[in-house]
């Protein structure tokens, strides 16, 4: 065949402005192939930011799942609760012989003051809480014996299983009614229905009028707030506890008789805000200052407390705002080691291939379209390293609660979210791009002459 | 015949240190287009420096270079790159194909750096070259799968691939047997019959009886400037 009759050169494509789209294109697909010469290589180079973007997305997860676990706690809570509780003061502990019965804590009276703040206190649950034991026929089961009012049940989101809870009636008539929460249900009665039966709970009846759905206990998570397992618990209306109970409870210890005067074990207020609001927070903290400028005046000594959970939610906010900034730091730190994995890499492959870059220049590359093949090349691998370890951490996310649970027998709640995961794909090609510039401004800055020579 | 290539008191220097190295000397050339010249001369002489300049890969320190008119001796490194991809082709002594590409997208590989869009038109010439170099049935093969004379041969396509207007071949048979270096020689001859403008660069005194006119180097200047009126090929 002749030269003249091939056919000739096609004539340079009309310009569209998409010259450099189809450019990137064609690098894309050449630094595919490059990388796939070196299959093992490759992956071995983007191994730090596959384990650093799969670290943290597993990471955000379990750390975003256990604080929505305490975050949920505190709701159920109620996050617009104030919980002002007796407390013995600890004077009277060490001097408990000097009288018999140690009388502390709230009284009647300031309950009818608290009642006074109005509007701002939707819901206001005076409870007793004495420990008992709770008898049905030969079954008896240790448990708590709660004396409130009907508001308990809506301010501790208590649902009644079967009956109902206690009612206005039941406090107003000193009825002997009683409701039992599931557990202690299930233990007094494991065949029979409850409903109707009579219970013995400290030497008198109280008949079972409804029994709790069950609840989740609320953990301890810190602060002053104790743990409550609702489960239990026996409730009866306050003014019942009055007269059959009465203001002394006599509590045994080892060796010695002790009496406590408690009117008030605790009263759980419900301010009326919002609490996803910054005027409904500012509103709880005001009436929880305000109710202890009262008690401070009022008591003489401090034997009350008063918790806000309020403040333990914005403290579990808090951690969680410093353990994702954490995450984050630890992110970056392991990314940028992957960022210099990569360039190690790119460094011995713009070496390795000097002859390549010659070849190159020689036929007409420029030295951007070298920064371009090896820059889409890093690029390429950690944009591929980062999308693994989306989905290796996506699999350990649904992968380790399982194995937890089974070998440890501990719960790992998690929870995906799109923003950790988009923002470490995005910076694995962002550390692409930046860890990729040297090498490729390093392959492009070659002398074609001594890199046609090199081998 | 016009001048196509046209060096005008070339001179280039090498700086190592402090020491100042006179590679070119003042090198006044012109190749006429079509013409077959060969470059000869010992090593020293200055002969792969002239090629590198030639080729666009190096500039002058002083002088001019006159490419059809164009004075390339100031451009940057940018338009070198371009002048490279759209008028000049290139034959290595070591062929320098790319070992991961096949042969056909070897030869379209100047086409990729001009910027010529890869649709069919681009791939017929191609395939059509390697035809031409008769490696019509090995479109496919990577280099390695072939032996140093068909990748040569490849390497001659790919030199085609952009219509140049010079052809630079630097010692185009020195790593081959004689029989396939005779087979190349024919292959150049052919296409310096078509019109080709070819330089090449060998130290061979049996390469160079293959070309139409001989310029001989030595120490960075022009030592004998010779005619071949009887070069092999066209006997």
């Amino acid at each position: 065949m002749d030269i003249r009759d091939i056919p000739p050169v096609p004539p340079l494509a009309a310009a569209t402005g998409f010259e450099g789209l189809s450019k990137i294109r064609r690098s894309f697909v050449l630094a595919v192939r490059s990388l796939w010469l070196h299959k093992l290589r490759a992956f071995l180079s983007v191994l730090g930011i596959i384990i650093g973007t799969s670290a943290v997305i597993a990471l955000m997860a379990f750390g975003k799942g256990s604080m929505q676990d305490a975050l949920e706690d505190i709701k159920r809570q109620g996050a617009t609760n104030i919980v002002v509780r007796s407390v013995k003061p600890p004077d009277e502990g060490a001097t408990a012989s000097r009288s018999f019965v140690a009388s502390y804590g709230l009284k009647t009276l300031d309950l009818t003051r608290m009642g006074t703040f109005g509007d701002a206190i939707s819901k206001m649950v005076p409870m007793r809480i004495f420990p008992a034991e709770v008898r049905y026929l030969d079954r008896m089961s240790n448990g708590r014996l709660v004396a409130t009012t009907e508001d308990y049940a809506a301010v501790n989101k208590l649902t009644p299983m079967s009956g109902r809870f206690l009612n206005d009636e039941d406090n107003f008539r000193k009825l002997n009614h009683c409701v039992l929460g599931a557990g202690l249900a299930d233990k007094l009665f494991p065949f029979e229905d409850p409903m109707g039966k009579s219970v013995v709970i400290r030497s008198q009846e109280y008949r079972v009028v409804g029994v709790l759905a069950d609840r989740m206990p609320t953990g301890g998570t810190g602060g002053s707030q104790a743990a409550e397992d609702y489960n239990n618990d026996v409730y009866i209306s306050f003014e019942t506890a009055k007269v059959r109970i009465g203001s002394t409870v006599v509590i045994r210890t080892s060796g010695s008789r002790g009496g406590e005067k408690v009117e008030v074990s605790q009263v759980t207020l419900t301010v009326d805000a919002d609490f996803e609001t910054t005027e409904g927070r500012e509103k709880v903290r005001a009436v929880g200052n305000a109710i202890k400028g009262m008690l401070k005046e009022d008591h003489l000594r401090e034997d009350w407390a008063v918790s806000v959970p309020l403040d333990r939610l914005e403290e579990a906010e808090r951690a969680q705002a410093r353990f994702t900034s954490l995450l984050v730091l630890i992110a970056s730190i392991s990314l940028f080691v992957g960022g210099i994995g990569i360039m190690n890499i790119m460094l011995a492959t713009v070496t390795e291939r000097t002859r390549e870059i010659g070849i190159r220049r020689a036929l007409g590359a420029k030295q951007r379209d070298i920064i371009i093949q090896f820059l889409v090349e890093a690029v390429v691998q950690t944009t591929v390293g980062g999308l693994v370890g989306l989905t290796f951490g996506v699999i350990l996310v649904f992968g380790l609660p399982p194995v937890s649970r089974w070998l440890f027998d501990t719960n790992l709640p998690a929870q995906l979210s799109w923003q950790p995961m988009a923002l470490s794909v995005g910076v694995s090609i962002v550390v692409g791009v930046v860890f990729g510039l040297y090498p490729a401004w390093r392959a492009a800055k070659l002398d074609p002459i001594d890199a046609l020579r090199h081998d | 015949m016009a001048a196509i290539v046209e060096v005008q008191d070339l001179i280039k220097n090498y700086y190592m240190g402090d020491v100042t190295v006179n590679v070119l000397k003042g090198l006044d050339l012109s190749f006429e287009e079509g013409d077959f010249v060969s470059l000869m001369g010992p090593s020293g002489s200055g002969k792969s420096t002239l090629m590198n300049i030639l080729g666009c890969l190096d500039r002058p320190t002083e002088g001019n270079y006159y490419l059809r008119d164009r004075d390339v001796a100031k451009m940057s490194d940018n338009q070198l790159s371009e002048v490279r991809s759209t008028y000049l082709g290139f034959i290595f002594q070591a062929y320098n194909l790319l070992p991961q590409y096949t042969v056909v997208e070897n030869i379209e590989l100047p086409l990729v750096y001009q910027g010529v869009p890869l649709d069919h038109r681009t791939k017929d010439r191609c395939v059509a070259l390697a035809e031409m170099v008769g490696l019509g049935d090995r479109l496919d093969h990577r280099p390695l799968q072939l032996s140093g004379g068909q990748q040569q041969r490849v390497a001659i396509a790919r030199a085609l691939v952009n219509d140049p207007q010079v052809i630079l071949a630097d010692e185009p048979t020195g790593n081959l047997d004689s029989r396939t270096s005779v087979e190349i020689m024919q292959m150049l001859t052919e296409l310096n019959k078509a019109g080709k403008t070819i330089i090449m660069v060998t130290h061979e005194n049996d390469i160079a009886e293959w070309s139409r006119r001989v310029v001989r180097l030595r120490d960075g200047v022009v030592e004998s400037d010779l005619r071949n009126e009887h070069p092999l090929g066209f006997r």
